[in-house]
């Protein structure tokens, strides 16, 4: 793919003064989605794959998530090509986001979830019963 | 005199009623990203209180209840279909923005209205998942915790859908009246790739993802 022309143009059709570059064409859009569809492909099959490989399984679902993720948001949404602050309001919101949410899930123990009721796994002892006099 | 004197200078200015601003880029816009970053948090709440919910079903007090996991009940080559149709929506709106920024109404109101199509199609299949979770499977709002969190979070997005298609048929439909704004398209095509977005996390975090 070729590199995108910047430039500052009084006449964009999008908004005068903004930086704006020519973005992909019909015929790059067609080939991005292409990808899309085959990654999606790639991982609607891991729902079949034997159990042994249910390992690889979940991290390579959520490396095609990202994959998928800034394939759309750069391309479809332009924001490649788009001016930095647009970028930096985006990823701001979507770090922020990942941060707090990180921190939430941690903090109910979702990382080593047995899943259990409990939400602190593995559940409470419960106390010795009482003897009197013991 | 005087108003049309000003209205004149306007339209010399910016013929097609657009505002230069301080960033160089115009409100709306700006406006739009600052609101996707926004449902980022939304949407990254309710992802979390799946997570957090799906291996629990629990018991909702004073309820029968359902007491497997929502999961269990999933139709992943139905959901594929859905995913797809909704990729090919995203394509079909990026054809729409190219189709506007060449100045060709024909081709852009096509392409939004093949969007729009494609997006009823993603709601009919969601409704269409949901009958048959609740019909014939048991699993309603109601029926455990996880079932609870499953439908708010899918609900809420079919409801970003829903929004989403008002909005190409309101630029579908100003396209007729008059001359409209590129941008306009441009941030509406914003809008609906985030909803395509939000998707691809929902489709691989609760579907797929054991």
């Amino acid at each position: 793919m070729s590199a995108p022309v910047t430039e500052l143009d009084d006449d964009s059709p999008v908004h005068p003064g903004e930086a704006h570059s020519h973005g992909p064409t019909d015929k790059q859009y067609f080939r991005i989605f292409w990808v899309l569809v085959v990654l999606t492909a790639l991982e609607v099959s891991t729902e079949w794959w034997p159990d042994s490989a249910r390992n690889i399984a979940v991290p390579l679902l959520l490396f095609l998530m990202v994959v998928k993720f800034f394939l759309v948001a750069l391309y479809f949404m332009h924001l490649k090509f788009d001016p930095k602050m647009l970028k930096r309001v985006f990823y701001a919101g979507m770090l922020f986001a990942i941060f707090v949410y990180a921190v939430a899930l941690t903090s109910m123990n979702f990382w080593g979830d047995s899943g259990t009721t409990y939400f602190n796994d593995p559940p409470p002892v419960p106390p010795p019963p009482f003897v009197a006099g013991g | 005199m005087g108003d049309l004197l000003l209205e004149d200078v306007d339209d010399l200015e910016f013929p097609d009623d657009a505002h230069v601003t301080s960033t160089g880029i115009s409100n709306e816009k700006l406006g739009m990203w600052v609101y996707l970053a926004s449902d980022c948090l939304l949407f990254g709440g309710m992802i979390s209180t799946y997570l957090i919910y799906k291996n629990r079903p629990g018991e909702i007090p004073g309820l029968a209840g359902n007491p497997n996991k929502v999961s269990e009940y999933f139709d992943i080559p139905f959901t594929s279909m859905t995913s797809f149709i909704l990729l090919m929506s995203s394509l079909t709106m990026v054809f729409a923005v190219n189709s506007i920024l060449r100045d060709d109404l024909s081709r852009m109101r096509l392409w939004l209205t093949s969007t729009a199509v494609l997006g009823g199609l993603f709601l009919a299949g969601q409704i269409y998942e949901f009958r048959i979770f609740v019909v014939n499977d048991s699993m309603g709002f109601t029926s455990n915790v996880a079932s609870s969190a499953f439908f708010a979070l899918t609900g809420l997005h079919g409801v970003h859908v829903v929004i989403g298609v008002i909005m190409l048929l309101s630029v579908l439909a100003l396209s007729f009246g008059r001359r409209i704004r590129a941008e306009a398209v441009e941030v509406v095509g914003l809008y609906w790739h985030f909803v395509d977005i939000v998707w691809v996390l929902i489709f691989t975090i609760v579907y797929l993802i054991p």
